[in-house]
């Protein structure tokens, strides 16, 4: 490069880019103040958001559920391994939805809240079967050994049986 | 205290880097409050995220800028946006660089001639000049090899020269 285009070269070096406006430092200070008790209750309330959308998350699972135990009876299979469906959801959850680096999987429970039992259905081939609805409540428990934080997630399930049924 | 550090801190950083990363958002965006707009994300973005990574900060904050840039570029509208980003921006009449009362017709005429360069070659001058990066930095950013990079700056102060001179033989 010849000295014309270095001299170039350090006078733009001497140019000072403009600043940004005051009003981007303004958003800027907003975005990254500590959390206030103002905010701490708006992420409570979006957290309370978050929990109602987990709950209508949850009804697609079971919608899932239900397809797959109505295939699975409808191929004659007299075992409906529902539970293991069941093992394999909450896996595949605890698998995606875990933030793995901090937090480690500590416990899981599903309590069985209700039962009622649909009475008698007829299936799409003509054969009749007992429809049971089982509602539980899930809780898988999260913990970051360093810190001790826990996040403790609860959802809802639904678990609908189709039981076949012979009359002798 | 925690509280006063961490306000402090953030703010020393944004007195040192956000012009010039303001000034190479503008290649990439088609107005100043559009620049504006993503160094407030890209900022935000490094700073709770990223900090913390090796590195140089202001090749960390210009891949920042960059990227929430071609973002922002997609969400406003696909087609027409990704055209007006890779035509680079800067072309609006704010000022791209601080004024100051002495030799401040030579600024503007910097100024006017780094609008006429071709988006390829201002991108790469700016982020060498006023981005500090090395031409390894710059072809990692820009997706070109490092001796494209140094070419191009080449020919952007080559091209700028032109233009001053031409300018001045004109006014």
């Amino acid at each position: 490069m010849d000295d014309e285009l270095q001299q170039l070269e350090a006078e733009l070096k001497r140019l000072r880019p403009a600043a940004p406006s005051a009003a981007l430092r303004v958003r800027l200070e907003s975005d990254l103040a500590p959390a206030s008790p103002v905010r701490a209750q708006r992420d409570e309330e979006h957290g309370v958001m978050r929990r109602s959308w987990l709950w209508v998350g949850a009804l697609p699972v079971a919608a899932a559920l239900i397809v797959l135990v109505v295939i699975l009876t409808r191929r004659g299979s007299a075992v409906l391994p529902v539970t293991a469906l069941t093992t394999a959801v909450s896996s595949r959850w605890e698998s995606t939805a875990a933030p793995k680096e901090v937090f480690k999987p500590v416990a899981a429970e599903n309590v069985l809240c209700a039962v009622s039992d649909d009475g008698l259905v007829t299936l799409d081939d003509g054969t009749a079967a007992r429809r049971e609805r089982l509602s539980y409540v899930d809780t898988i428990t999260w913990r970051d050994p360093h810190t001790n934080a826990s996040v403790r997630w609860t959802v809802p399930r639904e678990e609908i049986r189709i039981v076949p049924v012979k009359f002798q | 205290m925690g509280d006063a550090i961490h306000d402090e801190s953030w703010k020393s950083w944004f007195q040192l880097y956000g012009p010039k990363l303001l000034l190479c958002a503008r290649q990439w965006t088609r107005s100043v409050a559009d620049a504006e707009d993503v160094v407030q994300e890209a900022f935000v973005r490094f700073w709770r995220h990223q900090r913390q990574l090796p590195g140089e900060p202001m090749a960390l904050l210009v891949t920042s800028v960059r990227r929430v840039a071609i973002d922002f570029a997609r969400r406003e509208t696909r087609r027409a946006a990704r055209e007006d980003f890779s035509a680079g921006g800067i072309e609006d009449n704010a000022p791209v660089f601080q004024t100051s009362l002495e030799g401040d017709d030579r600024r503007a005429a910097i100024e006017t001639a780094l609008r006429q360069l071709p988006p390829d070659q201002r991108e790469v001058l700016v982020l060498k000049i006023w981005g500090e990066l090395t031409f390894e930095q710059i072809g990692a950013q820009l997706e070109i090899s490092p001796n494209t990079a140094a070419s191009r700056y080449r020919y952007a102060l080559g091209a700028l020269r032109k233009e001053l001179i031409s300018a001045d033989c004109h006014g």
